[in-house]
């Protein structure tokens, strides 16, 4: 019962970070309907600051999320301005394979600083600490206060768009572009602030993962597919939707302890020779594609 | 006609005399260096790994290559190869990132464009394993260091020898260990029953080495009379294992047991704590679990924890030759000798031996005197009876005289946290800690 509660809880925890790295990604889509394929690269950018910040400044990394955000903000106006806004003229394929340049560009990039080697961060006040919920269920703390801070920055992201003037001006842009232009929209600077936007939850989410993920350059890809999945999952552009399909995703990736669960409760032996572990993330594909096939434009999408 | 038909006559004949000129072995005295590969992960997720080996291995041939007092081994009282005219050892160095094809790209370019007279390496099994199919087909001689998948030396490979004891001694070694628990053989520790530790899971990394472990805990746990309850096999590159310790938990094992490389031997313990998971014993097969690195990152939470391994600095105490060159390595890293430098010192130290025998750098000569060389145990920093290779049967090319090693981190006085023997029972050099304190 233990295993089946604590992957349950791991699931939702997990899932709530991959809400803050789809965040962004959902975003950028909605607003201009372009792929960001260099997704993944600008959260393993974010992990790579949180280690920076910790062995500069000597701070708690739960600290480095402020600069985080920063960094993530700046990257992506940059990103968009510097490069994008130059896509845009394109064909749609330009803009597919221009990100992907981006993406190759940023993680060899890191990789020609960085080095290769996995890099980690093993102190901090909430590293090693865990909560014991009682009948073996064990929450570590890292992974609590990421997922605590995860929902809370996408509840501010959500607020900001939903309640906020300029929010409301990005989600017009979302919506038809042509017209919230004649409503004198600059759909140009909401663009910037797209990716402003979504550099910055996602390069936060990658500063809360490294608490307990360790960071090398080619983390990115990993999470871009988580991301694109969730996005998939929850309908292009959509906000709340990718919070719940994160949370579901975050579930799928857990399967493995809920077999174990299974194994252990009917005591079964060819259960247990079953490698589940080694499949992790094969359901999250697998939900990727089915979804492709069937409802191209996202389960719960409103985009064409 | 004739004319340009004794032209080409000419010119053929001019040929013949610059290749014969190039194929008249060179005389002894004319070999200045003799360039051996290297190739080991200098980068990746065994960097750290790595830097070991490659300063074990710098170390041997700096010894090799200088006149050394103080050091009771025969290659540190003369200066280089002496059948080669005092012909210095280079060693040229690569890395394979841990990738085995672009290993078996770097012994081809180490073969064909550096000309290397022989190949050192490579650490992980997976990439030893191509190296060696890129030497066999060239008919280059390679020596093996410190790759343990026993496959390696089950091929029936003409140019590729092993120094290093195989995983399944090493693995026999771990249920000897528990056996001997239960027989009240350990030092320090009574009182165990054979239930007590009857449960087993163990965590690999998926790779060539790993997977081979997996299958040797699992048939070793049967023959042994142990429950292997859960064997999982994980990617070594994996950034989070928590669901993987999780289900190593549910599992409610007696013991553990891993296959790690450096940072998922680290990332593993961190989730073990994480998760409070509470064995009565951990155990690692080597790699991860004896880096410096596991020590400085972990700290105090290791104490208890066992890993085998083939060197422990504890081993001077008992081999003054081992102490001498220790020293030197602390010197030169900051470090104590590991089990990967230690391997990477015997293994240019066979290199060593093996030119010394054949008295040239032709590889047929090399390939002779590998089959037939016979290191002394004194000769080793390594506690092994010495290095002889089986040039026949089943294990071809694998050393017959290897042994392993089992320690425990424990505290000790000075508060630093190091290796104590507790396998082989006549060899301990402090109480077992017994049952695994926990976090």
């Amino acid at each position: 019962m233990d295993i089946l509660i604590s992957s349950l809880v791991a699931g939702l925890l997990i899932g709530s970070v991959f809400a803050l790295v789809a965040l962004g990604l959902t975003i950028i889509f909605g607003v201009m309907d372009i792929v960001n394929f260099a997704h993944g690269e600008f959260l393993m950018i974010g992990m790579y600051t949180g280690i920076l910040t910790v062995q500069v400044t000597g701070l708690d990394p739960l600290f480095s999320l402020p600069v985080a955000l920063a960094v993530g903000f700046a990257l992506g106006l940059l990103c968009y301005v510097g490069f994008v806004k130059y896509l845009l003229r394109g064909p749609m394929v330009a803009q597919l394979l221009g990100t992907f340049g981006l993406m190759l560009f940023l993680r060899n990039l890191v990789l020609l600083i960085f080095g290769s080697e996995d890099r980690g961060i093993h102190t901090g006040i909430l590293v090693g600490k865990s909560l014991d919920l009682g009948m073996g269920v064990i929450i570590p703390a890292t992974k609590l206060a990421a997922a605590v801070l995860s929902v809370l920055s996408f509840v501010a992201v959500y607020v900001f768009i939903h309640k906020t003037k300029l929010g409301k001006a990005l989600q017009a842009t979302a919506l038809n572009r042509q017209a919230a232009r004649y409503m004198g929209i600059p759909a140009e600077r909401m663009n910037a602030l797209a990716w402003g936007i979504g550099g910055a939850t996602v390069t936060a989410a990658g500063a809360l993962l490294v608490n307990f993920w360790s960071a090398s350059p080619y983390v990115g890809l990993l999470f871009t597919m988580i991301a694109f999945a969730i996005v998939a999952l929850g309908g292009f552009g959509s906000i709340p939707g990718a919070f719940f399909a994160a949370l579901v995703v975050g579930l799928i990736t857990e399967i493995p302890g809920i077999w174990d669960f299974f194994t252990y409760t009917f005591d079964n032996d060819w259960m247990a020779d079953v490698p589940m572990n080694s499949f992790k993330y094969t359901g999250v594909y697998l939900t990727y594609f089915i979804i492709m096939v069937v409802r191209p434009r996202g389960l719960f999408g409103w985009k064409l | 006609m004739m004319k340009r038909f004794s032209m080409g006559l000419a010119w053929c004949a001019a040929l013949m005399l610059i290749a014969g000129g190039w194929l008249v072995p060179s005389p002894a005295a004319a070999v200045k260096e003799v360039k051996i590969g290297v190739i080991y992960p200098l980068t990746g997720g065994a960097a750290a790994a790595g830097r070991e080996l490659r300063a074990g291995a710098e170390l041997a041939a700096q010894i090799a290559n200088e006149v050394m007092d103080g050091i009771d081994m025969d290659m540190a009282k003369k200066a280089g190869i002496q059948s080669l005219g005092g012909a210095k050892i280079k060693l040229i160095f690569k890395d394979h990132e841990g990738n085995p094809t672009l290993g078996a790209d770097l012994a081809k370019k180490l073969i064909l464009d550096d000309k290397v007279d022989g190949i050192l390496g490579c650490y992980h099994s997976s990439v030893t394993k191509t190296v060696s199919a890129v030497c066999e087909q060239y008919g280059v001689p390679m020596i093996n260091g410190s790759s343990t998948s026993p496959a390696l030396t089950k091929r029936g490979f003409k140019w590729f020898w092993r120094t290093t004891p195989h995983d399944k001694w090493f693995t026999k070694d771990l249920f000897e260990l528990l056996d001997g628990l239960a027989a009240g053989k350990v030092r320090g520790v009574s009182g165990v029953k054979k239930d007590d530790l009857q449960r087993l899971a163990a965590a690999c990394e998926r790779t060539e080495w790993g997977a081979h472990v997996a299958d040797l805990i699992k048939t070793l746990a049967e023959q042994y009379g142990y429950d292997l309850k859960k064997s999982i096999l994980y990617a070594a590159k994996s950034a989070d294992l928590s669901s993987e310790v999780r289900s190593l938990k549910a599992a409610r094992p007696d013991v553990m047991l891993f296959a790690s490389y450096t940072s998922d031997a680290i990332l593993m313990v961190k989730t073990l704590k994480a998760q409070k998971a509470k064995p009565k014993l951990i155990w690692g097969q080597d790699a991860g679990f004896e880096k410096p690195e596991f020590r400085q990152t972990l700290g105090d939470n290791i104490v208890g924890i066992l890993t085998r391994t083939v060197f422990l600095p504890k081993v001077a105490d008992i081999k003054p030759v081992a102490g001498q060159v220790n020293q030197l390595y602390k010197a030169k890293t900051g470090h104590d000798l590991g089990g990967a430098s230690a391997r990477a010192f015997t293994g240019v130290q066979t290199w060593v031996y093996a030119l010394e025998k054949a008295g040239s750098v032709d590889h047929a000569a090399i390939q002779k005197a590998c089959n037939t060389i016979e290191i002394p145990g004194e000769q080793l920093v390594v506690p092994w009876a010495g290095i002889k290779f089986a040039s026949t049967g089943d294990e071809t090319g694998q050393n017959v005289l290897g042994s392993g090693l089992i320690g425990q981190y424990q505290k000790g006085k000075d508060g630093k946290i190091g290796l104590e023997i507790v396998y082989p029972f006549d060899l301990a050099t402090a109480d077992m800690i017994y049952p695994f304190p926990g976090w």
